[in-house]
């Protein structure tokens, strides 16, 4: 519901996109495969966007969805062989690396020290959000079993090894990730129990073990309720077919209902679209406009 | 033919492979076609890399079980035993068998890197759930292993991991690491002397010098390694096994399937079935949208459930298709691979009685696509 114009700023009690996204420079959008996870980051990057922020949207393959065009959003991709590479061009060591990476070093590398490579992309994030590249920097993340094992990697390096430009990168970014006005995790998923519940733990862990700091949870592809309908003398297709449909209903809320009591955060809520690619990212960022006006 | 294609391929395979992308319902599917092959008789074991909670309880995998497969009580002929990969341990499990001595596997294993590196590194996991996938086929409790992949678009990686292990450990830096003691790594080969210098400054060197005490503790052991390595990969390409592509009906999912599809056209690899899982269900055959959509015109209670079952029938018409789209682009690639199908429950799978439904949707003889 949008009763006020977005421009009186200060005397409405809704939250405006504009202070969702400088909440923190950096969020880290994570979540199960299939919850429709790139399509919120690149459609967070472009609200970003359309509101005033130099927007810059980080991926880990260049597989990702069509994100409309925008003046103030730019993409980038990071890969671990890039990050490396990156990272020691600024080590002073850019015509070797070249040669490294030819001679498949960087693997040899990346197992030396495991959770590296996963280090050396988070080191690139830190290193985009040092030299503000941009004003907001939406990381569109590994699948959520991944996104921990992304987000701990600093740690376990830290464990293994107690000195070198390895331990003080993972110091360096331990301090990004543990720090909310700089960095949050924004969790994705869709309204059915078992991606609640992996939601539910992934988040727990990333608040308990790594310190992170949580933005709300999006809620994608949400369907329509059902209404009540008194079906009986129907047609037994349409008793069946509303059965079917009410008990989708009654799961999607017990999901919602567990999503909201185990985990004290807001959520905000997108309807699922039949829609693909450019069309889809323009539909869910109206969704996210409406769901953060609800927020306070 | 009376059998269904899936009842062939049950009663045929070795070893089973499910491959797609998350949410497709991958290790429902794994589970079902587990279930369906010990009703048919055979003694089954399900490997799962990375279950969600309610699905390894609704199969009776908890944590606490290990590397060790757990039978799961049902009623049928056959056995179905389920296990969850644990990487450390099937690592642990394999330096026992392939080091000449148990000092020497001691050794390996208490090896600082080693113990970071089995429990915590991607390329790890493939490996270790190749090596597991090797050891449970030569288990003689079980005559079908069905391999539930990570829901990972890398998720093929595992295929090719034995022969990259192999590769690595052959690698000349490796080599050069592992090259007997005298004076660290000095003496070495001058060439490549300068390459592990970078490393040392990039890594650090304590970590250098954890992989190098790593590799020489390892040292002798990289041909067993090797071989096995080989084995599995053999094994992966052989007719005994099956690869089988599941997809939803959903735009991404189906793009995703599309990916898979392609991968194992470029390992050499052939596909047996593509199941389309959690289609929206078709209720009402005989009359059309259009006509549901007519009568919703009106007011009350009959117009809103028939303009429910008019949404409800679009949505099966979409899938309908996206799934035809799918079939007809898969078997431009593989021709006449067969195709199964399964609609979405109304809540998601979470107990042995609605993968049992899954399973019987499944075997039931399919609509020619």
């Amino acid at each position: 519901m949008r009763r006020f114009a977005p421009t009186l700023k200060g005397l409405s009690s809704f939250m405006e996109p504009h202070h969702f996204f400088t909440a923190q420079r950096v969020l880290i959008v994570a979540g199960k495969g299939g919850v429709g996870k790139s399509a919120v980051a690149g459609s967070l990057a472009l609200l970003a966007a359309q509101n005033g922020l130099r927007a810059l949207l980080v991926s880990f393959d260049a597989e990702t969805i069509a994100v409309p065009a925008h003046e103030r959003l730019e993409k980038v991709v990071v890969t671990p062989g890039k990050a490396l590479t990156d990272y020691l061009a600024s080590k002073g060591m850019g015509l070797i690396s070249r040669q490294l990476a030819k001679s498949g070093i960087v693997e040899l590398v990346a197992t030396t020290a495991p959770g590296l490579d996963d280090l050396l992309v988070l080191g690139r994030i830190k290193a985009f959000e040092k030299e503000l590249r941009a004003d907001v920097i939406i990381v569109d993340g590994p699948a959520a079993g991944h996104a921990i094992d992304l987000v701990r990697a600093p740690l376990q390096l830290k464990r293994a090894l107690a000195s070198g430009p390895i331990a003080q990168q993972a110091d360096e970014v331990l301090e990004m990730l543990g720090d909310g006005s700089r960095c949050r995790v924004l969790m994705v998923t869709t309204p059915a129990m078992t991606p609640v519940q992996e939601t539910i733990e992934a988040a727990t862990e990333l608040r308990d073990d790594v310190h992170i700091v949580l933005a709300p949870v999006v809620v994608n592809k949400c369907e329509q309720d059902v209404p009540t309908i008194n079906t009986s003398g129907m047609p037994q297709e349409l008793v069946d077919a509303y059965a079917y449909a009410s008990q989708r209903t009654q799961a999607q809320r017990d999901a919602i209902a567990t999503l909201h009591s185990s985990l004290e955060l807001p959520q905000l809520a997108v309807a699922r679209r039949r829609l693909e690619g450019e069309e889809l990212v323009n539909a869910i960022v109206e969704d996210l406009v409406a769901a953060i006006e609800t927020l306070s | 033919m009376n059998d269904s294609t899936i009842d062939a391929m049950c009663t045929n395979a070795r070893v089973l492979v499910t491959c797609g992308t998350g949410g497709v319902g991958k290790t429902s599917v794994a589970a079902a076609l587990g279930l369906r092959a010990s009703q048919l008789g055979r003694r089954v074991c399900v490997i799962t890399i990375d279950p969600a909670k309610r699905l390894a309880d609704a199969i009776g995998l908890t944590e606490a079980l290990g590397n060790e497969p757990q039978r799961v009580s049902i009623d049928s002929i056959g056995e179905l035993w389920v296990t969850m990969l644990d990487v450390r341990e099937t690592f642990d499990n394999l330096v026992r068998d392939t080091s000449p001595t148990p000092e020497r596997a001691r050794e390996v294993m208490e090896n600082s890197f080693y113990r970071n590196l089995s429990r915590s590194i991607s390329g790890t996991r493939d490996y270790m759930a190749a090596e597991r996938l090797y050891e449970l086929s030569n288990d003689e409790r079980f005559d079908l292993i069905i391999v539930d992949t990570p829901p990972s678009r890398n998720a093929l990686d595992f295929l090719e991991s034995p022969e990259r292990l192999a590769r690595f450990l052959k690698h000349p830096l490796v080599r050069l690491l592992v090259a007997p003691g005298r004076g660290g790594l000095r003496f070495a080969n001058a060439a490549l002397t300068p390459v592990l210098k970078i490393i040392s400054n990039i890594v650090g060197s304590d970590a250098l010098t954890g992989v190098a005490a790593f590799l020489r503790a390892f040292d002798g052991m990289e041909n067993e390694f090797s071989r096995r390595a080989l084995a599995v990969a053999a094994t992966l390409r052989s007719n005994a096994t099956s690869f089988v592509v599941v997809t939803a009906p959903s735009a991404d999912a189906l793009n995703e399937a599309d990916h898979f599809v392609s991968e194992l056209k470029r390992l050499g690899i052939s596909l047996k079935m593509v199941v389309a899982n959690r289609m929206p269900p078709r209720f009402g055959a005989t009359t059309s949208t259009a006509e549901h959509l007519a009568a919703a015109s009106s007011s009350g209670d009959l117009a809103a459930a028939h303009t429910l079952l008019a949404a409800m029938c679009e949505d099966s018409e979409r899938a309908t298709l996206g799934i035809e789209g799918f079939i007809a682009r898969t078997r431009g690639q593989f021709a006449d691979v067969p195709a199964a199908s399964a609609t979405e429950l109304p809540s998601d799978i979470h107990d042995m009685a609605s993968i049992a439904v899954l399973a019987q949707q499944l075997a039931a003889p399919q609509p020619r696509q």
